[in-house]
């Protein structure tokens, strides 16, 4: 997960690399989606999100799809 | 957060006046559960997420303590985990031209940013490091 300028920097990285085009996240939507994660994260009862929970949260922000869907094998 | 680095098993056996065989064991609890991932020695931290212990392109300043994350998403986790405003300083994947995001608690100030994810998220832990 890497910082951009642009989405047209992305495009241009992903070029020169080689690598597929994959979702972008406005910094909105990337500041929502480390609130969800990450709030909790210092507290007693931490633990990473379960499956459920993790679609809940993509979805909550618009990011719905087999991209992210922690148990989708659409991916090899 | 007092430290900005990951305590090693007899550090933090130390400070915990327990046996360093029983905070190995936690911290492989921790790794199962993924909430640290550890090196190949199965007790050296490598990530607490959204904290790195090892330098990384995305430094993170929250008042005097200054945190590596393991990535973007990550770099805006550590003042959402810490509660904090803070900023951040990254870069520009394509142009490598700084990136400086000023954090508040409300978020980050806007910024012509945005963030690539280039693995899907059944994918990650596979290689965290990568991903």
């Amino acid at each position: 997960m890497l910082f951009f300028r642009s989405e047209e920097r992305v495009n241009q990285w992903c070029r020169e690399q080689g690598l597929p085009r994959r979702p972008i996240l406005s910094l909105d939507q990337l500041w929502k989606l480390a609130v969800a994660w990450y709030e909790t994260r210092l507290t007693p009862q931490a633990r990473r999100p379960q499956p459920d929970e993790i679609r809940r949260i993509f979805a909550g922000i618009g990011l719905e799809g087999p991209f992210w869907d922690p148990q989708s094998d659409q991916f090899g | 957060m007092e430290a900005t680095e990951a305590p090693s098993t007899a550090d933090l056996a130390d400070v915990l006046d327990r046996p360093p065989e029983e905070v190995r064991e936690a911290y492989g609890r921790l790794f199962r559960k993924r909430v640290l991932f550890l090196e190949a020695d199965g007790e050296t931290i490598r990530m607490a997420p959204p904290f790195s212990a090892v330098p990384t392109q995305h430094r993170v300043q929250i008042g005097e303590r200054a945190y590596f994350a393991n990535c973007s998403w990550d770099a805006l986790g550590i003042p959402a985990a810490l509660h904090a405003s803070g900023e951040v300083f990254s870069r520009c994947e394509q142009t490598l031209e700084p990136i400086h995001l000023r954090v508040s608690l409300e978020g980050p100030a806007p910024e012509n940013v945005v963030a690539h994810f280039a693995v899907p998220a059944a994918k990650w832990w596979a290689d965290l490091v990568y991903t």
